[in-house]
């Protein structure tokens, strides 16, 4: 795999205090990486960084190879989406002219940025015709934040910075977004910065996550080797805090995570196992498992791996304290 | 109402004039004061402290009073428009600069960020993203702006840009409402037209917006290109102070020189406001003649101590050399009437105790009730003077000008102080007391120029000596009545007397 992001030894001061003492990370081409942390960890300012909306205080970042700095500033921003978590659309312009505002700059002719602003919009489930001439203070902001979202690729770039997009959306609109954005990453293949201070969406994004503190970063690693083995109790009780209030709200996806699944399809008939969405709470769980012998754990209708009664009990009484 | 709409018919003519010229003062000093306020507010918006000083300065100038400003303006720039639109753009900058600069500084910090994260530059992120957010703040300052040019507008009339002041001003001098009227509201409506023509500006698709714009300063323009044009012949500007009396002389002064010389243009500007102001425009070749009194040259505009007692011709005499050494002007032969302060009672009251001078009042003096304007009680040259110059015991109630006439005419009191040309005296069948103690100092009437100009033109100078020795207190009475009570205009008024007196050929 190539690397499309490396933070080479930076540090970043504020006012004369350090608040990033040295950060190294390596994100890969084509990676949804998450950033995860407490407020007042970095995160952000790392993010920030890597658009030079920050300057770095030492280090260096290299995007594609190259040192950021090396090259003008805008052309850097032009070749990288990002959102933010105010949503920010420019409220005098239109949906439409909204997400041309990068593809007008790089002087991409009108036709073929109105075509792309159609596709868009209808990809996200907008109707164009509806949608293309209102004003962001007519959209929910859910839909705000959709638009958003194609602002930042709808000029095709290779990088896509999230800053907390969906912390201030409703619950609802925050699992849509999140399942747009796995979408999207997975037809676009483009790498995805995502900085978020809730594990479980970090959980559900990331191809890899990181785990900031004080500026540093605790660990990198996938979601299940993060659950599985997580490297102090910071990390450990960051992921613990992260589950439902009531253990009959625990998402199966979840229990998979944790405590792994069984990764070969059964050898059962079709009947004994029944298919259930990974945000499937666990009363679901205990449900289907009361009167077949597996759960297949699916997400976008592609089957994550299996769960028995021994696993899941094995999770409830090992695990985790509910 | 029926002599509103009267005055109005007879006036439109002026008053459309009188429009075009306030709209077109008003406009230039927006237009003007929006070409600098913006940019600097823009240029202050990443300047807090620059904009924190800016602020308090366009504070500060708007508190200047605007008389005091057109007169500091007026050794500057001279008269007219020129100092009219400065002195209004003044006004116009903080509105604007305020508003466009709290409009910017406003915007949300993460719109900002978001403009510099897709790698905007700096004129792209002002001109898509900033101004089309603070559009309706910076459209408010300029509406505010806008009002208050068109009302303080009214003032540039003061010192000859011309404009619907020029009505108030008439109204107020002439106590006449319709006239008063009818510039007030023109303005007042002036300003809520343009006001909703900006609100439009607002609403209205942009390109729509600025060819409507550009319409607007094209047709401003091009009018004032026209009357350059049309101006091409020699033009003489002669000026007048405030009222019916200068009016009328100015346009006697346009007839003679027209009639004398075929190739040169008059152009009038009548109502200035004050005499320092006319002065003042003279001595800068921002008019070329104005009427004024021998007494005025005397006690203002030149130096020197001044003998009492002087004869009519003494005063002109002392006036016209002190004119020639000190200013280099030429103040050509007065005419008869001499226009001062004066005694009157009426005409009845003269007859009954047989009243010929100042002197005989001190027969009368213990049924005497004199009403007098209190700056005439406290003068030297007033009151307390005449008191010991002619040994007179009265003491006068103080009263605003126009009520001392109405309260002599219902008899309350028998003697009034006056000018002697008002046409209050012919209204009120009042008669003028002679000053034969020459009390009084002399104010007769004569055209003042600079020197070199009357040089240069002889045959200006011949058509208006034509006027020397004419016109007497009684002539100027009555056209002053004509004018101001038979709202006839100053124009007719002029020509009917220079035609009735032969000193021009009647029109055919």
């Amino acid at each position: 795999m190539t690397t499309a992001i490396e933070f080479q030894h930076v540090q970043k001061d504020f006012n004369g205090q350090t608040v990033i003492p040295d950060l190294n990370l390596t994100i890969d081409q084509g990676e949804l990486f998450v950033l995860v942390g407490t407020s007042g960890s970095g995160k952000t300012t790392s993010l920030k960084m890597i658009n030079r909306l920050e300057p770095l205080t030492a280090g260096k970042i290299l995007v594609n190879g190259t040192d950021t700095t090396t090259v003008p500033v805008r052309d850097l921003r032009w070749q990288m989406g990002y959102v933010l978590q105010q949503i920010a659309l420019f409220p005098t312009m239109t949906v439409a002219q909204n997400i041309a505002v990068i593809p007008e700059m790089k002087g991409t002719p009108k036709k073929e940025i109105s075509q792309t602003i159609d596709d868009l919009l209808t990809e996200v489930g907008l109707d164009p015709h509806e949608y293309r001439d209102r004003l962001p203070r007519e959209l929910s902001g859910g839909e705000q934040q959709r638009i958003g979202i194609l602002r930042a690729i709808a000029a095709n770039p290779k990088t896509v910075l999230m800053d907390e997009p969906f912390s201030a959306l409703d619950p609802l609109s925050r699992q849509q977004l999140q399942e747009l954005v796995l979408r999207l990453h997975a037809r676009y293949h483009n790498t995805i910065v995502f900085v978020t201070h809730d594990m479980n969406e970090a959980l559900k994004l990331g191809d890899r996550i990181g785990i900031m503190r004080h500026g540093q970063l605790l660990q990198v690693d996938t979601p299940t080797a993060l659950a599985q083995h997580p490297v102090n109790d910071f990390v450990r009780d960051f992921f613990g805090a992260s589950r439902a209030k009531n253990v009959y709200d625990v998402y199966a996806g979840r229990v998979g995570l944790v405590q792994g699944y069984l990764k070969t399809r059964p050898a059962v008939a079709a009947g004994l196992i029944q298919n259930l969405d990974v945000q499937a709470p666990l009363r679901t769980v205990f449900d289907a498992l009361s009167d077949h012998d597996y759960v297949a754990v699916t997400e976008d209708d592609q089957v994550q791996g299996y769960l028995d009664r021994q696993t899941v009990m094995a999770y409830l009484s090992a695990h985790e304290e509910v | 109402m029926h002599t509103l709409i009267q005055t109005f018919m007879e006036r439109r003519g002026d008053l459309l004039t009188a429009l075009w010229q306030h709209l077109g003062i008003s406009i230039a000093a927006l237009v003007i004061a929006m070409v600098i306020a913006i940019p600097l507010a823009i240029w202050a918006c990443r300047r807090p402290k620059w904009a924190e000083g800016l602020l308090q300065l366009t504070s500060v100038l708007q508190t200047i009073p605007s008389l005091a400003l057109l007169g500091l303006l007026i050794p500057l720039v001279g008269i007219g428009t020129v100092p009219a639109v400065i002195a209004l753009v003044i006004y116009a900058l903080l509105p604007i600069f305020q508003n466009t600069y709290l409009g910017i500084s406003e915007i949300d910090a993460s719109i900002e960020e978001a403009a510099d994260a897709f790698g905007m530059s700096r004129m792209r992120k002002l001109f898509k993203v900033e101004l089309p957010i603070a559009m309706p703040q910076i459209i408010s300052g300029i509406r505010t702006a806008l009002v208050l040019i068109i009302g303080t507008a009214t003032l540039a009339a003061l010192i000859g840009a011309g404009g619907l002041g020029t009505f108030i001003m008439l109204g107020i001098d002439r106590n006449d409402t319709a006239l008063l009227l009818i510039g007030a509201v023109s303005s007042a409506l002036l300003a809520i037209l343009l006001s909703a023509l900006v609100r439009w500006f607002q609403t209205a698709k942009p390109r729509r917006a600025l060819t409507v714009f550009v319409a607007i300063l094209v047709l401003l323009g091009g009018g004032g290109a026209y009357s350059v044009y049309a101006n091409r012949v020699e033009t003489i500007t002669i000026a007048g102070k405030l009222g019916s009396e200068p009016e009328i002389l100015i346009n006697m002064y346009k007839d003679l020189i027209e009639a004398q010389d075929k190739h040169v243009k008059v152009t009038l500007k009548p109502n200035f406001g004050k005499t320092t102001f006319l002065f003042s425009a003279l001595q800068h070749d921002q008019i070329q003649i104005y009427p004024e009194f021998t007494g005025s040259v005397l006690e203002t505009l030149v130096k020197g101590s001044n003998p009492k007692g002087m004869t009519a011709q003494q005063t002109y005499a002392l006036a016209k050399k002190r004119l020639a050494k000190q200013e280099q002007m030429s103040l050509l032969e007065p005419m008869k009437y001499n226009n001062t302060y004066a005694l009157a009672v009426t005409k009845q009251f003269k007859r009954e105790h047989q009243l010929t001078n100042i002197s005989d009042l001190t027969r009368v003096e213990s049924i005497l009730k004199p009403g007098m304007t209190l700056e005439f009680i406290d003068r030297n040259d007033g009151l307390k003077g005449l008191k010991k110059a002619y040994n007179l015991d009265v003491t006068a109630k103080s009263m605003e000008p126009a009520l001392r006439y109405e309260a002599i005419n219902k008899g309350r009191i028998n003697l009034v102080d006056a000018y002697s040309t008002d046409s209050e005296l012919r209204q009120y069948h009042l008669a003028l007391l002679k000053d034969n103690q020459h009390f009084f100092p002399t104010y007769q009437g004569a055209p003042l120029m600079k020197t070199s100009f009357a040089k240069r033109h002889p045959q200006v100078v011949t058509a208006l000596n034509k006027l020397a020795g004419h016109i007497s207190e009684t002539d100027m009475q009555e056209m002053n009545y004509e004018v101001n009570v038979k709202n006839k205009s100053a124009a007719t008024v002029a020509h009917t007397y220079l035609v009735k007196h032969g000193l021009l050929k009647g029109d055919n």
